[in-house]
Parts: C-alpha cells; structure tokens; sequence
C-alpha cells in the first residue's frame, strides 16, 4: 500500500477511535430505560428514565405512542416481540410493493418511470425492507422520484430502525433480569426519532455541502463544448444517500451508486460515507457493552471486529493498488504523484485503487455494501476481501444492529466449544448456556449458507441461472456465488455483470433476502427469549472469562474455522482459482 | 390469542407506516431539500456550469469531445473511455462490470484465455496482428466476440489482418499513442484505456493531461508551455492533502482552454 492509502485507512481508524465510543455512550444513555425492562437499571420505566434530548423527543414519541394505541411501559415476551418484526415487514413490503407497481400513474415521476413488473417489484420490495437494496433496476430510469423518495427511503428507515430495536431485545433477553425483552414499538420509534432522522439530516448537508445533488428538476439538458447535448440528471439524491449509507442499506439513487459524482464528489466524501456507514455500528457494541455494565466486554467485540475490518480492506487495497497483471506492460500501474496507477477499470480517478477498495471493501463488513467502483472488475484477491466480508457474516462491525446480534450469536457459540474443551458448563455474562440455546445458535449460524450454497449451485447448473452471467470462466461462477451470499447476508453489493432482473433471479434472490433477514431476527430473538430471565451466576475464578484478550483471539479463530469450513471450496471454485489461472 | 396479537401489531403497522410515509417520506426530503437549496443552491442543483447563459455540462459530469462521427477532437483534451450509454450519457450511468481477465477488456493474452479458430482454448493467439498481439476480433458487424462460434468469419483489413475490437486495454494504448504522437512502447497512464465506474468521472489523472498536451498545443497552436502551465493550474490537489488522488477535470481545463485567445 501507498503512503496516501494507509493514510486514509489510519484516517479512518482514527476518527471511528474516536466517534464510536462518544455515540455509544449517547445510545446508551437513550435505550437504557426504553420499553420498561432497562437491562442494567431495570424495573424503570420510560418516563422515570431520563435520556439526552428529553424535552425535543418525548413529546414527539408520546404522540407515536398514542396514535399506535401502545403502552410504553409494557414489555413483552420474545414471540409478541419477533411478531410486531414481522407484521411491519409485511404491511411494509406490501405497500412498497404497490408503489412499486403503480408508479407510472402515481404523481412525482418527472423522469416519465414506468411501473415495475411484478417480479421486479416483489424483489425490489423485499430487497428494500430488508435492509439489502439489491438492485435489479436502474435507478435513473426505472425508478420514479415519488418511489425514491417515499417508497424506498422510508423502507431504508424502517430496516434501521428494526435492526438496531431487535438488537436492543436481545441484549435484554441475554443480560437482563427480567423475563421479557422490551416493547419493540418504543424501541423502533426511539431509534428513528433520536438517532437515523436527525443523524440523517446532518448527514445529507454535509454531503450537499460537497456537491451531492438535492433538487427536483428531472433531467436537463445541456449543449456540450463540442456540440453535442448531455442530459443531468437531478434528483433527491442527498436525503437517500445518507439514510442508505446511516442504516447500512446501501441501495442508491443512480444505477452505479457511490461512483456517481452526483452522489459522491470527491475523496473528502469518499471517506465520510465510509465513516457514516461503519461508526454507528461500532457505536452500538459500545452501548452494549455500558448497557451491561461491562463496557470491556463492549471493548473485546469491537476488537474482533476491528481487526477483520482492517484485514479484507488491507487485502483489497493492496491488490488493487497493485493492479492487473494482464495488462500490456507498456500500461503503466505504478502510482505516483500525477497517476493513481493500479487497477482502475471501473474506478473513479478523483478516488484511485486505494480510495476506492477502501471505501467499497470497508463497507461489505456492514450490510451496507455501498460501494464506489465496480466490484466485478477488480483482480481476484481485491474482489476475494469484499467476498470474505460477506461470507464471514457481515460482522466487521456488521448492520446497524444486526453486527451486534450476528457477533452476539458466535460469542455464545465461542464460550460453547469453549467449554467443551475445558469441560465446564459453558456460560456467557453469568447465565448458563445449554442445549436448547445451542440448538438455536446452530441453526442461525447454518441457515444463510444452507441458503446460499443450495441457491447458488442450482443456478450455476440451470440454463435461467447461467444464461445472466457475463464474464466467462471462474470470474462469472463468482458472480453468481457472491449474488446469493451478498444478498443472503443482506449485503446487497454486486458483482454488477450479472443480468439479475429474470424470473429466476428475481424470484430466488427475493427469496434469500427473506430468509437471510427474518431467519436471524426470529432467531436470535428466540435465543434472547430462551435466556430471558434465567439465573444470573456470580462470577467464580473458574469463570471463563468472556471479555480479555484470549476470548477475542478464541472467537476470531471460530469466526474463521467456521466460515472457512462452509465456504472454502466455493472460494477455490471461484476467484482463489480465478488468480491462480490467470 | 396469538393470532390476535398479530392483528393488533398488524394495525399499529399500518399506522405507523402511514405516519412514516408522511414524515419520512414527504417532511425529510423536504426539510433536506430545503436547507440545501437555501445553504448550498449551486451544489444541490448538480455544479452546473453556464457559458454566455447557455448550460454546458456540469462540474462533476465528465462529458465527450468528439465530431459528428465520433472521432475526437484534438483541440480538446480527451476523458477517460466510459460505458455511459453510448458515452458520458447522463441518463445511464454504469461501468463495464467486465472481469479482470475477460478478452473484451484485456483482449487475448495467450496462455491466459486465449482460443483458436475452432473457440476451444489454444495456446496461441490465431488472431494476432502485428501491432496488437492481444486482437480481438470483432464481427463483420463490428460485434465483438470473446469466444468465436465455429467457423465464423471475422473482417480482415486489406492488409490480411483481423480488425481488432477497438475497446480493449491494448487496443485503447495503440489508439491513444498514435492520436498523442507518442514513441511506439511509450507508457500509457492506466486512467487513459480503462472505463470509470460511473462512466461519467469527470477527471484524469495529471500524467494522462501532460501526455495529451503536446497534442492539444500543435491543434491550438499554442506554445506547448502554455498548455502545460494550464495543466498544472487545473490540477486539483488530493483533498486535505492526503484523501483521494490528484486529477485534472477535463471539462473546466476545455473551457479554460477555449478561453485562451
């Protein structure tokens, strides 16, 4: 790497070093009495609990409150909590799904937008309500300024919402007292009123302050230099980049996302939409671990996911940096001061190979996969970082909370295998951890691949799978592969050659996205329910202790071992054995 | 009991989606849009730039400067190759998506993906002409074709050699050192022959401006200092020093240029 590249990586480090924590300590302030069952002060109530920004918020979220007929003192049991989940997916899929369909009819279309077919539709719905946004349309002309706007940003505000409120129910059921884990509409309301709304406004300035486009003026058309015209493009560009980029959704106005220069100008916003993807995730296992009353606790899982972060983004930028080596000599790739040099086929110049594997590698860790440059035209080893992210889990720091409930997850599936090998009952924050939770984890850990695995070899072996691939060789069967585990994992980045919008693809990837979202959600509620309430042990010299170093090391290890394990020979087939060819 | 408590959250979702849909929906985009167009009028309207009151392009689009027929413009300093629509289409922005080893972008590189006549894979390029050792052949039709069907007849020059799909790495490096005057092996900065990944990038690299320079100067007839110092003047330094890369935006150094008497 270059000394621009690891400059702008230590940049990153530096300023989420420092976001991070400061955010954390903010969203704990704020949930630790949310929904009655505060998990380190619990029995008080919302109104007993004070929270920063009181006086601006209460009243708004009272208001909420009434209108659903909720009362925010109650807590509810994991089922009544997974359900409300699943109700507002499914009103929210259904709605969307109509925008969808009558956009053409329906007023603010100044880009004269056809309706979706259903198929496209039904993707494009589930895509956005699940926080994925993979998108089989082109955002210029497939989509209206209305779908934008109040179709797909406010599905991008929902997933937000429902990731972090889940992750919230969770923590309770696995470190609190009581037996229930809290009121999910309290929690979706707060998150969205204190953190994702006024998060989001800032967020959008800053980027228009840059050059992202803010307006309503459909295309306009200028008269070029040489004579010839170029339609602009307009659009509320700014409003939906920072809620794609804040609730880690990642699906953009324009087709190419964040290489567009009406989305994302320069390297200065190159690295804000970064840090506006990857803080607030680590900011949500630093209010874990203050929620618990153990921030070092907080601290061992934001390590493990730290150092995965800077791994497949090191790997990237490297290799991107270094180039293709199939190029003509005669082409030079060496960087220096007037060239970025390296692999810039699909790259912007104003970020070159680094800046750009960066930002789009450092964000496939989250379930953002916002990216900035053309996946599919990167070397094998730059593309294999963005690969692993996903195929790992998404926990490097992972959604806006989903990071916290994946890492959560593979914790308890650490201190199991932990204890097997010491021979001890295995425990995690005091409560005993035992078959039927271990029968949960299981089954969240193996339902994505299962998913992933059967999906993606069908289609590598029917004609409707293959016919949409456009590289030849191993790189098209990565293209296939990476399209089931991005969207499983609701990553929703692509290896873009791939024609994804056909029966086959919209109707399987569609259906990936619903089990790669709920699956874990109901999941991972249920381990929470399963723990709810049960004893908590005081801590004895035998205690494994869950929050040192040799805990980190041991998690990351099992991290690697099991997503090696299911994944190795998929990596072989594809781009390990792409560079090995080539 | 359950399915009554499904009802009841299914009621409050509809509720609070149609509330969601009105703040989020309408009310954010509006107070964004707002305060956008009051603070930053010139950014949120898209960096436009205007020449004696006509639109020109913007700022941040690239766009091309070519004749009628395609053919660029020497007066002017070229943009990288973009897979916008037909180029530096505003309404279709996209990449080439193509892989790090398929023939369209990096034409056949033998012992890598090379085929023989009959398509299987071969050790040796059949379609080598002597400038371009990597040709790929295009169709009589000009459609390029990474794996020839058996049999399929490609165009030949009169020369006898294969006409060359005009948009690989190799092909791009012969055509930007013919049009630039440069030496026959003379390096060619990479942002010159690869696609962006919007198709619309607005700049090149410093080095891919001072190549086309000479060029530009002898057009203009200007003296070849001049050109260079503009270069250098519209170079864009990496922002706080250290994010991104130095570039060259090649529709403001054009207008500069064409306001150079």
């Amino acid at each position: 790497m270059s000394v621009w590249g690891w400059e702008q990586l230590l940049f990153i480090v530096a300023v989420t070093a420092v976001a991070a924590p400061l955010l954390g300590r903010y969203l704990a302030a704020t949930f630790r009495g949310a929904g009655a069952t505060g998990t380190s002060v619990s029995g008080n109530s919302v109104s007993e609990n004070r929270a920063p920004g009181d006086r601006v918020f209460l009243p708004v979220e009272r208001l909420v409150y009434r209108s659903l007929g909720v009362d925010p003192d109650s807590s509810w049991s994991w089922r009544a909590y997974a359900l409300a989940v699943l109700a507002l997916g499914l009103v929210g899929t259904l709605l969307l799904y109509a925008i969808l369909r009558l956009q053409g009819v329906l007023p603010g279309n100044p880009t004269h937008a056809p309706g979706m077919s259903p198929l496209l539709s039904f993707n494009t719905a589930i895509s956005f309500i699940t926080g994925t946004n993979w998108q089989a349309y082109e955002g210029e002309t497939q989509a209206s300024y209305l779908t934008d706007t109040v179709g797909l940003v406010v599905a991008q505000f929902i997933a937000a919402g429902v990731g972090l409120a889940v992750a919230l129910a969770v923590v309770r059921g696995i470190a609190g007292k009581a037996r229930t884990v809290g009121n999910f509409w309290v929690d979706f309301t707060r998150s969205l009123v204190r953190v994702f709304v006024p998060l989001s406004i800032i967020g959008a300035l800053v980027m228009v302050s840059q050059g992202t486009v803010q307006n309503l003026s459909g295309f306009r058309t200028a008269t070029t230099l040489a004579g010839g015209t170029q339609k602009i493009p307009g659009g509320l560009v700014a409003s939906m980049e920072s809620i794609k980029l804040l609730g880690t959704n990642g699906g953009s106005y324009y087709g190419v996302g964040g290489a567009h220069p009406f989305e994302n100008p320069t390297g200065f916003t190159n690295m804000f939409d970064l840090l506006f993807v990857i803080v607030l995730p680590f900011a949500i296992i630093f209010m874990f671990g203050r929620l618990i009353g153990r921030p070092r606790q907080g601290y061992a899982l934001v390590a493990v996911m730290a150092i995965i972060f800077v791994g497949h983004t090191v790997v990237s930028m490297q290799a991107e940096l270094h180039g293709n080596h199939l190029l003509p000599a005669s082409v030079s790739q060496a960087a220096s001061g007037v060239s970025p040099g390296g692999n810039m086929e699909g790259k912007e110049t104003r970020f070159g190979p680094e800046g750009s594997a960066l930002m789009t590698v450092g964000t496939m860790g989250t379930t953002a996969g916002a990216t900035d440059s053309a996946l599919d035209s990167y070397t094998p080893v730059g593309g294999t970082g963005a690969f692993v992210a996903i195929l790992l889990g998404e926990i490097s720091p992972g959604g806006d909370g989903g990071g916290l409930y994946s890492i959560l997850v593979l914790a308890l599936l650490s201190v199991f295998v932990a204890g097997l090998m010491v021979g001890r009952t295995p425990e995690f924050l005091g409560k005993k951890i035992r078959a039927p939770q271990m029968k949960l984890v299981l089954s969240y850990v193996l339902t994505i691949p299962v998913t992933v695995l059967i999906l993606g070899s069908t289609s590598l072996v029917i004609a409707a799978g293959t016919s949409s691939i456009l590289n030849p060789g191993l790189h098209g069967l990565t293209e296939v592969t990476y399209a089931f585990a991005s969207v499983a994992n609701n990553n929703g980045s692509a290896f873009a050659g791939l024609a994804a919008n056909t029966t086959w693809y919209d109707t399987t990837l569609g259906l990936a996205m619903l089990i790669g979202r709920f699956a874990p959600i109901v999941l991972s509620l249920a381990i929470a329910g399963s723990l709810a309430g049960a004893r908590v042990h005081a801590r004895t010299r035998a205690t494994l202790d869950t929050s040192g170093p040799t805990f980190a090391a041991f998690l990351l290890g099992v991290i690697i071992i099991v997503g090696g394990l299911i994944y190795f020979p998929m990596l072989i087939l594809g781009p390990i054995g792409e560079r090995i060819i080539g | 009991m359950r399915s009554a408590l499904f009802g009841r959250h299914l009621v409050a979702s509809i509720v609070m989606l149609l509330g969601l849909t009105v703040v989020l929906g309408f009310g954010y985009p509006v107070v964004v849009t707002g305060l956008s167009q009051l603070f930053f009028h010139k950014q949120a309207n898209g960096s436009l730039i205007y020449r004696d009151g006509k639109l020109v392009g913007s700022e941040l689009l690239g766009q091309e400067f070519t004749d009628s027929k395609g053919h660029p413009l020497p007066q002017y300093f070229q943009p990288r190759p973009s897979a916008a629509g037909a180029g530096y289409d505003g309404s279709s922005s996209g990449a080439t998506n193509l892989g790090p080893s398929n023939p369209l972008l990096i034409g056949f590189v033998a012992g890598v993906n090379t085929v023989g006549l009959n398509g299987q894979p071969s050790a040796a390029n059949p379609f080598a002409t002597k400038a371009d050792p990597a040709c790929v052949p295009v169709s009589p039709q000009g459609t390029p074709v990474s794996s020839p069907a058996p049999g399929q007849k490609y165009a030949m020059t009169a020369g006898g050699s294969y006409v060359c799909d005009p948009n690989t790495v190799p092909e791009r490096a012969l055509a930007y050192r013919q049009f630039n005057g440069l030496a026959a092996n003379a390096p060619v900065p990479v942002d010159a022959v690869t696609a962006s990944g919007s198709g619309l990038d607005p700049d090149i690299s410093v080095q891919n401006a001072l190549d086309q320079a000479p060029r530009v100067a002898r057009a203009r007839h200007l003296p070849v200092p001049q050109v260079i110092a503009l270069v250098h003047r519209y170079t864009q330094g990496r922002e706080w020093g250290f994010l991104g890369e130095p570039t060259v935006d090649v529709l403001e150094l054009n207008l500069a240029l064409d306001g150079t008497p």
